[in-house]
């Protein structure tokens, strides 16, 4: 069997994705008073232009400019967590505990333990400075929306 | 005289204190965002859109106006300096400001970036003062059917323009259209695609996918490709005085690219880029010397730094009369001016000119701090550029998780925010442009609102959209902005 290319394989998810949106979208309630057209029309047109477009994706070569990269070598010889797809996922959790930790713990902790705890991930040795200049702006930021555009952030343990 | 009476009600606005410092922190962060490099005028109009709440429309306008532009001026300087253009628009000033820079004549080449700029900004400021309201004035004659034939050509231009793969920026434009539609239908009171979370009632705002697939996908781009925690040398500044053979030189390449830069931002989906290369290519063409071009030519600095920032100040005539923006840029900022409650259009000239007279004035204050600052600054802005990469990675994600939760205060769009990084650095590894998507999620909901009012109207024929000449028109040039790039490149194949 032929192995498929990366545009065909985006197209075959592309595809699935439009006919579950097209299932949605034959879902959408009509409106009791007669209307030239009603609120599925338009979803309807596009889960088919999209799967449309998905079939003429398949056919479709990949460019050079479509397909990822190589990654730097010495970057893959690297300790697993530092490597650089590990360096994305690392930050989209951290940024998803984030997201959860935020109302609970408040915006000032979980803001200077992101800044800080990830750029000493990404590298950064100079500790001092990275505290500073996370309290520094993490305090500006705070200060900024809630005394003077009167935004309110999440307090959470500290009492301010 | 009417327009100068109207500049003169935009100066009384642009000079009050508040409205200066405004003009002078926008050019000054874009000035250094657009420095940064991987850090593009989208990214850094969608941080600054959190700063913008509860701001007067016009200053906030003013604010982002002037990030924009400041984030075009800026990129020179990366582009001359790094050879790592922090913004697309700057791509062809590298070729002949590196060499330059190479050559010991950084300073040089900064000095003519920022005149061509000034220069470039000027004129085009006054294009846009004469060309606006009477494009505007034709505007107010547009129905239902016209809109949404305009909005078809302005999704249709990006994407053509766009160098990626044409069915990929239709693929990106339809799920844009997709994701604007989310939440409950206006008309019928329907909820569609809701999947049945309270969340979702309202759709997903904006800041949230162009902060997710620009501001956010950028930093992921930078940990994947090493950017992590290197650094790049800094070459040394020199001198930036010219003399005056070197000013005669430049004179006519800034007046002739100012002009066509102007034009090109102007055409929806065109914008800084392509006028910086068509200056650029152009001046290249004119010139005895065109064959020194790439090797640090003065005029092939000029040409595409003129060309650029008019073409930025151009890109504002469709989207401040037509309500329509022509780029990704221009989308951000049509969704910070509806996030601050005022809907561009041909009806703002008359019911908000403030906002609009407030920034055309702010922009002629803009390109003289623009000048300011790069002049005798250029040494110490250039300074930014050495800021540690971790540390402004890290900052950039608070902004950007900041940006969200001040909005909406809500954590699922914090998690929306991270969904769409990622979508957008997995479209970015496959050759998917952003632009089409940002663009039509702006524009998604209020085409299918016209398309619907028009049908009301005619009583459910789709040929009223064929029947109104405008609308017919507008929907020709979107078929053959769509169509010419195919016929071209299978004429291409043919001739190979």
């Amino acid at each position: 069997m032929t192995r498929l290319n990366s545009n065909q394989v985006i197209a075959l998810l592309l595809a699935l994705l439009s006919v579950g949106y097209l299932a949605m979208a034959w879902q959408i309630p009509s409106f009791p008073l007669p209307r030239p057209i009603d609120s599925d029309l338009f979803p309807k047109v596009l889960g088919f232009t999209l799967l449309g477009l998905s079939v003429l994706l398949f056919l479709e070569k990949p460019k050079a400019k479509d397909v990822p990269e190589a990654l730097d070598p010495n970057e893959l010889q690297q300790p697993l967590l530092l490597r650089p797809w590990a360096r994305v996922v690392v930050t989209a959790i951290a940024l998803a505990l984030y997201a959860l930790l935020l109302v609970p713990v408040g915006f000032v902790l979980t803001s200077v333990a992101l800044v800080f705890g990830l750029a000493a991930y990404y590298g950064y040795r100079r500790h001092w400075v990275n505290l500073a200049t996370a309290l520094g702006v993490v305090l500006g930021l705070y200060l900024t929306m809630t005394r003077i555009m009167g935004v309110y952030l999440p307090t959470g343990v500290l009492p301010i | 005289m009417e327009a100068f009476n109207n500049l003169m009600y935009g100066f009384s606005i642009a000079l009050e204190p508040i409205n200066i410092l405004y003009v002078f922190a926008g050019v000054f962060a874009g000035t250094i965002i657009g420095m940064l490099p991987g850090l593009g005028p989208i990214s850094a109009l969608a941080l600054m859109i959190p700063l913008t709440f509860g701001m007067e429309p016009s200053s906030g306008l003013i604010l982002m106006a002037g990030v924009y532009y400041g984030a075009i001026f800026g990129g020179s300087t990366s582009s001359i300096l790094l050879n790592a253009p922090g913004v697309a628009g700057t791509v062809a000033t590298s070729f002949d400001g590196y060499p330059m820079a190479k050559q010991g004549m950084a300073g040089k080449a900064l000095a003519i970036a920022a005149y061509a700029s000034f220069i470039g900004g000027t004129v085009s400021i006054i294009f846009l003062m004469l060309v606006a309201p009477l494009l505007g004035r034709v505007a107010v004659s547009f129905g239902p059917a016209e809109y949404f034939s305009l909005m078809v050509l302005g999704l249709t231009a990006v994407v053509s323009l766009s160098d990626k793969s044409l069915i990929k920026g239709l693929i990106a434009a339809v799920v844009g259209v997709m994701i604007s539609i989310m939440g409950i239908d206006l008309q019928t009171g329907t909820e569609r695609f809701t999947f049945g979370t309270v969340h979702l009632l309202d759709g997903i705002d904006f800041l949230v996918v162009a902060l997710g697939i620009f501001a956010l996908t950028e930093v992921f781009f930078m940990l994947l490709r090493g950017g992590g925690g290197k650094e790049q040398p800094r070459n040394a500044i020199g001198s930036l005085k010219l003399s005056k053979s070197e000013v005669k030189e430049i004179a006519a390449p800034i007046g002739r690219s100012s002009i066509l830069g102007f034009f090109t931002g102007v055409l929806p989906g065109a914008g800084a880029t392509i006028g910086s290369f068509l200056g650029y290519s152009m001046e290249k063409r004119l010139a005895k010397d065109g064959d020194t071009f790439g090797k640090g030519n003065i005029k092939g600095v000029a040409a595409p730094e003129s060309a650029n920032n008019a073409a930025c100040t151009g890109s504002f005539v469709p989207l401040l009369t037509l309500g329509v923006p022509g780029s990704g840029s221009t989308a951000v900022l049509l969704g910070a001016l509806l996030v601050m409650g005022v809907s561009p259009g041909p009806a703002m000239l008359v019911d908000r000119p403030d906002v609009f007279w407030g920034v055309v004035a702010s922009m002629y204050l803009g390109n003289i701090f623009l000048l300011v600052l790069n002049l005798p600054l250029i040494p110490l802005i250039a300074k930014i550029l050495d800021m540690p990469r971790p540390l402004l990675l890290s900052l950039i994600l608070i902004f950007c998780m900041l940006g969200v939760y001040g909005m909406s205060f809500s954590v699922f769009d914090l998690l929306l925010l991270l969904g769409f990084g990622l979508l957008g650095l997995g479209m970015r590894l496959f050759g998917f442009p952003a632009a089409p998507l940002i663009l039509a999620l702006i524009l998604g909901d209020i085409m299918e609102e016209s398309m619907r009012r028009a049908l009301q109207i005619s009583g459910g024929d789709w040929s009223i959209f064929i029947d109104k000449p405008i609308s017919m028109w507008l929907l020709i040039i979107a078929a053959l902005s769509l169509t010419l790039p195919l016929i071209k490149r299978m004429m291409a194949r043919r001739s190979v």
